[in-house]
């Protein structure tokens, strides 16, 4: 049977009318084969255009429709939903971008945007002559997620799934849950300790029935795809699998550890890291003692380990000068004749944040600042830290500081264990740390299909930012198996298993290891797993005997494109 | 290099109500400044060493001088940390600094002190009246008679020495080496600013009090010449007597004025008034009204009956010479202008102009 096409070109209020002559593509295409109807639109998205479309689905009997308008970044969806809505199944839609490629690209020479429009059009012409009907692949998935780090991002994340009636497995590799936290007192903006956080989460999940607690644990092994990962634990000497339809990573972060002699640490008396400064506070009483002697003047270094200029960790770690500012109010309050001097490049305090800044200023702080081509330097005078700067709030004079202690005040930075994040072939960013999908958009999901990230393993974060990314990425995870059955896209690569020789160059070019290789009818075949399968196509130009065809951009497809086209 | 004390900022705050810890240097208050320039600007620079306790920079500067306290900073601080007052309170601590007898800075810093003294010399002035025997004609030439002898005797012990301190700190210790032919090209502008406190006319709003100010300077100096060299309280001169009246009122009536703007405190520099600045004002309104009435009393001829009037002005007198002139707010006659003086100094050394 005949295909009966029908072809909507975009005027986009003209975006594309204004440089291209639509009315000359459309009669340039109206009479080609196949096509039994060819229109121009003002908007091809407006919602009259949409319901013009389902009519004329089903009035003209048509089985594609081509919309020749802007990227299919844009509108592609919209249009396939409109094709659903005449009954057809949305995969025989084809885009043509004609914005972006032809009228924008080409504004200075509008007859050769003309041109370009035509071919292009023509292009998804033949692409859609042989485009089929598919059907999304249907998989079962466990419902049980595997929530990686039992720090307050974990258990926050453990107790939101188990609400949600998912069996959830909390692996910890440490011999108690609570992470960083739990070993904090005072926080800043509540009366409540970091340990008493913790202590709350975890007698929440006590009570869980659903939550199976594995300390001691590390994952060393991971097979299967989002629905069905099954995964190796080694708890102390003991190796068991799990089997989870999600797993979801909050491994957290480090503290930066500065390098020999980075602002005299570990080389000038005195000198120590602010996690080391908070135990400190926490612990000591009635007189702030260190070495020995009575501590009074403390001098904070800020941005040690972060916004370093090069090679090293660029980005912000945007807890530490809040976390200081706090630590060092903490101390003056708590001990006597205590006087903070605060070495910063800029105090970054942001939101609420800003009233500790003021309640340190109020009490008598004094704030210096550096830029990052000229910090300041820390060395020693008769066995005391003394602290240097060219401070730009006094017009870069040189001023000093001789301090009783120097607190080195050190950003986050990501694991430098990467077990995990091999394990799963989590991308990282430049900054180390595991990197989502979109920045704004896609904020807790990974490229992994059924791996979420959140806290502190992601990027730099407070503990209000950890807890909300907890929650994105639970409930990310509880969606990809909340129905117990997944939908996964049809657009994929596909083995002829005739033309197969076996040779196995295809699996190394694959960057979800979705090719694996099996026996079949006595000989060695590819096959591809198809929930791991993005159908990015880097497998098809590597195959010697083009056995590797992509779903909906066959070879005979491509290859039909480009006679239209050239 | 220096090092940071932030105990000076602690002893500073006696000297006035700022707020100099909520400070996060942005810079308004010099932005708005209208007489803060490029090459000398103010008045951030002072706060920033004030926090830091930067002692040498604020000794040697001549900058709180040269804010005449419009009150613009303070208005437009977000933070309100009050810098106009700052200033104002660097020119007490500097007073203090510069005055070599320490009691300075112990009257700014501690009110019983001032009230004591200002005891002692009613105690003084009872005295002298029971040892004149209460004989008006008496106590009218010794008072007289005191009134030189205290300007000569206090211009001479106190207030030479300490310019010549403000000078050693401002030129020697700031390390400005010019020849003695200066000193005498710029002296045109010491006589300037001394009579006509023409920098103030820069102040954006403040065209108004700065003709206040320069009519009551000139009562005042006036006034002082009348009654010290002309005699006014023993003269028959109509032109002299008349011309007295006038002065005493003008005096009366501009500091009525301004201790109404203290008690109001809508401007921002009556907002914070000090001890000080309440002796200061009070005084010279004291001043005008008592010498007016003892000239009335003379003329209507009651004064005889009415001894107290006379004392109560020599009172009056007495507190504000040996007290308020030495180690009070007066100074600042002396201080702002010969810092003009060590500015203009200071400018034609480096050959930088500096804005009038």
């Amino acid at each position: 049977m005949e295909k009966r096409i029908g072809v909507y070109i975009c005027h986009c209020g003209g975006n594309i009318s204004d440089y291209v002559d639509v009315e000359k593509v459309r009669q340039s295409v109206e009479n080609d084969d196949n096509i039994v109807l060819a229109k121009t639109t003002m908007f091809a998205c407006s919602d009259a255009n949409q319901n013009e479309m389902v009519e004329d689905i089903k009035n003209h009997n048509l089985d594609a429709v081509i919309v020749a308008s802007c990227s299919p970044k844009l509108h592609l969806v919209t249009f396939r939903n409109v094709t659903e809505r005449g009954d057809l199944n949305k995969y025989t839609y084809v885009h043509a971008n004609i914005r972006e490629q032809a009228s924008w690209a080409h504004a200075d020479n509008f007859p050769a945007a003309t041109d370009k429009t035509i071919q292009l059009v023509k292009a998804a012409i033949a692409k859609s002559r042989t485009t089929k009907a598919l059907e999304p692949t249907k998989i079962k998935a466990e419902r049980s997620v595997a929530v990686i780090g039992a720090g307050v991002t974990g258990m926050k994340a453990a107790i939101t799934l188990a609400e949600k009636d998912t069996h959830v497995f909390l692996i910890e590799k440490e011999s108690q849950v609570g992470g960083w936290v739990a070993k904090w007192k005072d926080l800043f903006m509540t009366e409540e300790t970091g340990d008493m956080i913790v202590k709350q989460l975890h007698e929440d999940l006590k009570k869980r029935q659903n939550v199976s607690i594995l300390l001691n644990s590390e994952v060393i092994g991971n097979v299967g795809s989002i629905g069905n990962i099954s995964l190796k634990i080694k708890q102390k000497e003991e190796e068991f699998d799990i089997t989870v339809g999600s797993v979801l990573v909050a491994t957290g972060f480090e503290p930066y550890k500065p390098k020999e002699d980075e602002f005299g640490f570990g080389k000038v008396p005195n000198v120590i890291t602010l996690p080391e400064f908070k135990q400190l506070i926490d612990h000591e009483k009635g007189k702030l003692m260190y070495n020995g002697k009575k501590v009074e003047n403390i001098a904070y270094i800020y941005c040690v380990g972060s916004r370093q200029p090069e090679g090293g960790n660029t980005y912000c770690s945007r807890y530490c000068c809040t976390a200081t500012i706090h630590a060092a109010i903490e101390a003056r309050k708590k001990f006597k004749d205590i006087q903070n001097y605060h070495f910063t490049r800029g105090v970054r305090s942001y939101g609420k944040q800003e009233l500790l800044y003021a309640e340190s200023l109020q009490g008598g702080d004094i704030f210096l600042q550096s830029y990052e081509d000229d910090l300041p330097t820390v060395f020693a005078r008769n066995n005391r830290p003394v602290v240097r700067i060219n401070d730009i709030l006094t017009g870069g004079k040189e001023l000093e500081v001789e301090a009783d202690l120097v607190v080195l005040v050190t950003g986050m930075a990501p694991r430098s264990n990467d077990t995990v994040g091999s394990l799963f072939k989590l991308p990282r960013g430049r900054d180390r740390f595991f990197n989502e999908v979109h920045m704004k958009l896609r904020p807790v999901e990974t490229v992994i299909d059924g791996i979420t990230i959140a806290g502190a393993c992601q990027g730099p974060k407070t503990i209000l930012e950890s807890v909300n990314s907890a929650l994105a990425a639970a409930t990310k995870s509880y969606s990809n198996i909340s129905k117990g059955v997944l939908e996964t896209d049809p657009q994929i690569a596909t083995i002829d298993v005739k033309a197969c020789t076996g040779c196995g160059d295809c699996i190394p070019e694959c960057p979800f290891d979705a090719i694996s290789m099996v026996e079949d009818k006595g000989k060695t075949v590819a096959v591809i797993n198809n929930t791991l399968c993005k159908g990015c196509g880097m497998c098809t130009p590597v195959c010697p005997t083009d056995a590797i065809d992509l779903v909906a951009f066959s070879n005979v497809q491509i290859m039909g494109m480009i006679d239209a086209l050239v | 290099m220096a090092t940071i004390n932030p105990k000076f900022g602690k002893n500073l705050k006696k000297y006035g109500g700022f707020n100099f810890n909520a400070c996060y240097n942005c810079g308004n208050c010099t932005a708005i400044c209208s007489i803060s320039t490029k090459d000398s600007s103010f008045p951030r620079e002072m706060v920033r060493y004030s926090v830091l306790g930067v002692e040498d920079e604020i000794i040697t500067s001549t900058k709180p001088w040269e804010c005449y306290y419009c009150g613009e900073c303070s208005t437009h601080c977000p933070q309100d940390a009050n810098p106009g007052e700052l200033m104002m309170s660097l020119r007490r601590w500097l007073t203090a600094k510069y005055d070599w007898t320490g009691l300075s800075g112990l009257f700014y810093k501690y009110l019983p002190a001032t009230i004591l003294a200002m005891l002692a010399v009613l105690a003084g002035v009872i005295l002298f009246a029971n040892r004149a025997e209460w004989n008006l004609e008496s106590m009218l030439h010794f008072g007289h008679l005191f009134e030189m002898i205290a300007i000569a005797t206090v211009f001479a012990v106190i207030l030479a020495p300490n310019l010549v301190r403000m000078w050693y700190f401002t030129i020697i210790k700031a390390g400005v080496k010019v020849p003695l032919k200066t000193y005498l090209t710029a002296l045109n502008d010491l006589l300037v600013h001394m009579f006509t406190q023409k920098r103030a006319k820069d102040c954006d709003d403040n065209h108004f009090r700065w003709l206040e100010h320069l009519i009551l300077v000139f009562a005042y100096l006036a006034l002082l010449f009348t009654t010290v060299f002309l005699n006014w309280f023993g003269t028959e001169n109509l032109f002299v007597i008349i011309l007295g009246y006038v002065e005493s009122a003008l005096i009366f009536i501009i500091t009525v004025d301004f201790v109404k703007d203290r008690i109001q405190k809508k401007k921002a520099l009556a907002k914070k008034s000090q001890p000080s600045d309440w002796f200061f004002v009070i005084w010279l309104l004291l001043m005008g009204l008592t010498a007016f009435l003892v000239r009335l009393f003379i003329d209507i001829n009651i004064l005889e009956s009415n001894k107290w009037m006379y004392l109560f002005h020599l009172m009056v007198l007495a507190q504000w010479a040996l007290i308020i002139v030495p180690f009070g707010k007066w100074t600042h006659f002396l201080y702002r202008s010969f810092a003009m003086y060590f500015v203009k100094i200071k400018s034609m050394k480096s050959g930088v102009k500096v804005k009038k």
